[in-house]
């Protein structure tokens, strides 16, 4: 059985990079939160000065896993860490490229929402409330089941990505059949349908850092097993 | 009788492989056998019912903090804690390829003929490096200087030390540096032909480049040899090992694929040990 100790290093310049690498990921994942909320918000409530601080934020976020990375080669090169203290620079640095691709999900529902918002609002923007707060709900989960160590939680999270790739499939046709009975709306429908993507893809991704989660915590990787029980 | 065949060691050494090799199976034929034992200094209790399988043809390091008896444990295989006065493993037995190393009829000499032992420091005698290398055999009885100069070759080969030394086999071997030196002690004990080769710490006096052509050489001789190393250099065990074990305060904690002992213990005083925790 796989375990995550909990006493300190006897060597404290260790101790110390392993917990910068961490908060550091802890800061990335609230920043990125942020950023999501922002560009959601931006979309619904029609508010550009929001959606353009989600695209801002961006970059500072990018910043941050560059640091995540060097940081966690420098704690490889220098401290050759083993066991869990090994699982945790890999999943901290695997994290970091989830976090950053989360955000640039967020950039990307930024720009669609500066685009919608120079239109008529489209009531069928409704549609897409339940897979935000589905893809959200999945994004904090994962990211508490990694501050928190609790691999159980971080399984519960895996399934969840199926609902969330329906409900992604049900909004398309949904915006589909809009634009068969209103052209004159088929830019408007299509920017939607891409912010459904780009929350799909947010499932994705915090699915990704659950089963990092699960790597950490109980040193299993947990990733593809659909595709290996199906060959 | 194990025959050196290590032709395809060529020096210098080959760059260190970071892939590790595959690891053969656990449970396969034993080669010493460790039984319930027990070890004492005088009074004084050192090892707690050690039990241990060490696979043929594959290396197998000892770790743990000082004192955990890692070292009187590698000792007992060669029966080199007979030369300390109130030595002795009080309960259990060792086995060798089946057979009890302390039995009455068993021969010390040809033991440690048969398991071969290369310590911390090296240790040349002051000799000739040819001569270094022949003294095993002389003592044994190989008088035919046909016979001395093959097997002096081929253990200098085998310890990826020839093409360094061929040319000044009668210098002293105390011009040799650290790490020639050493490979000069592991040649020596090659030159026997042993089964097994107990290491001490082997590397621990050695610079970077010399303690890699000796983990280089170690990886090498697995395929004919069966390996133990005492070492307390973590990365080192991870390195050139196939199984290790884990001591600490004379009992053996944790035993298995070097891969999964440095990935994923099964034991809390194993990961807190190897991750810096403690020891």
């Amino acid at each position: 059985m796989a375990m995550l100790s909990e006493s300190k290093h006897t060597l404290g310049t260790f101790e110390h990079a392993l917990e910068n690498l961490r908060n550091n990921v802890m800061m990335m994942a609230s920043q990125t939160e942020r950023s999501l909320n922002r560009a959601l918000k931006g979309l619904m409530d029609r508010d550009d000065k929001l959606a353009a601080l989600a695209i801002a934020d961006d970059e500072e976020i990018d910043q941050l896993e560059k640091q995540i990375d060097k940081d966690g080669i420098e704690l490889l090169l220098r401290f050759q860490p083993v066991a869990s203290d090994l699982r945790r620079v890999v999943s901290a640095m695997k994290l970091s490229s989830n976090l950053e691709r989360i955000a640039d999900q967020a950039t990307n529902i930024a720009r669609k929402a500066l685009k919608l918002n120079k239109h008529p609002a489209l009531p069928e923007i409704l549609l897409l409330t339940p897979m935000q707060d589905h893809a959200i709900a999945m994004f904090r989960d994962s990211v508490d089941a990694y501050v928190r160590e609790d691999a159980q939680a971080a399984r519960a999270i895996i399934p969840q990505d199926d609902a969330l790739d329906k409900m992604n499939a049900q909004v398309s046709r949904q915006l589909i059949d809009r634009m068969a009975r209103d052209p004159e709306q088929l830019r408007g429908y299509i920017n939607l349908m891409f912010v459904a993507r780009h929350l799909e893809r947010v499932g994705d991704h915090a699915t990704n850092i659950a089963e990092d989660a699960v790597y950490a915590v109980a040193a299993e990787d947990i990733r593809h097993q659909q595709v290996a029980a199906r060959a | 009788m194990v025959v050196m065949e290590n032709e395809k060691i060529t020096h210098p050494a080959p760059p260190l492989e970071l892939q590790k090799p595959p690891e053969p199976e656990l449970r396969q034929p034993v080669m010493i056998n460790v039984n319930d034992v027990d070890f004492c200094y005088g009074t004084h209790q050192v090892l707690f019912d050690v039990n241990l399988e060490i696979p043929p043809r594959a290396v197998t390091a000892f770790i743990g903090p000082s004192g955990c008896g890692k070292t009187t444990l590698l000792r007992c295989f060669n029966r080199m804690n007979d030369l300390i006065d109130g030595a002795r493993i009080s309960a259990g037995s060792i086995r060798m390829e089946g057979r009890d190393i302390h039995a009455p009829e068993v021969d010390v000499v040809d033991l440690r003929r048969r398991v071969g032992m290369v310590f911390q420091k090296s240790n040349p005698f002051p000799k000739s490096i040819y001569e270094n290398v022949a003294y095993g055999l002389r003592v044994l009885g190989v008088n035919k200087k046909s016979q001395i100069n093959e097997a002096v070759e081929k253990s200098l080969r085998a310890s990826a030390l020839w093409d360094e030394v061929k040319d000044r086999l009668d210098s002293s071997a105390y011009g040799l540096s650290g790490g020639q030196q050493q490979r000069l002690c592991i040649a020596r004990a090659l030159a026997v032909e042993p089964e097994v080769i107990l290491m001490d710490e082997p590397c621990s006096a050695l610079d970077p480049i010399a303690t890699a052509k000796v983990e280089e050489l170690i990886y090498q001789l697995r395929e004919n040899f069966t390996i133990v190393i005492v070492t307390h250099n973590m990365q080192q065990a991870g390195r050139c090992s196939n199984y290790t074990a884990f001591f600490y305060l004379g009992r053996l904690i944790e035993f298995g694929a070097t891969s999964k002992i440095f990935s994923n213990p099964s034991e809390r005083q194993t990961e807190d040990y190897i991750t810096g925790r403690f020891g």
